[in-house]
């Protein structure tokens, strides 16, 4: 089976989105997908900011899609693993560093994990950084 | 091509953005039985690309899609 690991690391808005899309169509695609999120990308699975939509870095494109209410990363990430073979990890480092619990994230995590662990995971297949 | 066979089941799927139609079709095709025929109804361009190239890689056959007013019906066999 083809397997794809996409590593979550921005904060911006429309590469959240792009991921999340990408991660859900391969999932119900018949691949094997695990998304890593770390560093800036995980302040935006705080399941607070989320529901409030409170997105820092929200460019043209962006707007359009909480404009046009499109299903938003969080959701298509939901979707994917609903309906297909994904995982999603949480870096234990992003976590620590922005001093939240993994009960204060959106409910799409299989999994507290660290680098080692996900390279672990991830061998043998494709990797998409974003 | 879709009119000479009997649709099931119809997924009405307009207004939805990309994948928004896939993902619909995918959620009512997992629950019918073999040869079952389903029409999905997109206002969206993209999924009428993105569903053949989807039923390609997953092995269900691809009936045939047909413009309509306004939207797009894409047909669809459960093979497996």
């Amino acid at each position: 089976m083809d397997k794809i690991s996409i590593v979550l690391a921005s904060d911006e808005f429309e590469k959240l989105q792009a991921a999340a899309m990408m991660a859900s169509v391969a999932a119900v695609s018949g691949m094997e997908v695990n998304v890593f999120v770390t560093m800036a990308a995980m302040a935006c699975f705080v399941k607070e900011r989320v529901d409030r939509k409170e997105f820092q870095k929200v460019g043209e494109v962006g707007r359009k899609v909480l404009e046009k209410k499109a299903p938003l990363y969080a959701d298509l990430l939901s979707q994917g693993k609903m309906m297909g073979g994904m995982k999603v990890y949480a870096c234990s480092l992003a976590l620590d560093l922005i001093e939240k619990p993994l009960s204060e994230m959106v409910p799409v995590f299989d999994d507290v994990v660290g680098v080692a662990t996900f390279l672990g995971i991830a061998e043998g297949g494709q990797v998409m950084f974003i | 091509m879709g009119d000479e066979k009997k649709v099931d089941e119809v997924v009405d799927a307009r207004g939805l953005y990309c994948p928004g139609p896939l993902m619909e079709l995918i959620k009512t095709i997992q629950l019918k039985p073999v040869g079952t025929i389903l029409s999905v109804l997109s206002t969206d361009e993209g999924s009428v690309k993105d569903i053949p190239a989807w039923l390609q890689k997953v092995g269900q056959e691809h009936v045939g899609t047909q413009k309509k007013e306004g939207y797009w019906d894409v047909t669809v066999r459960k093979v497996k």
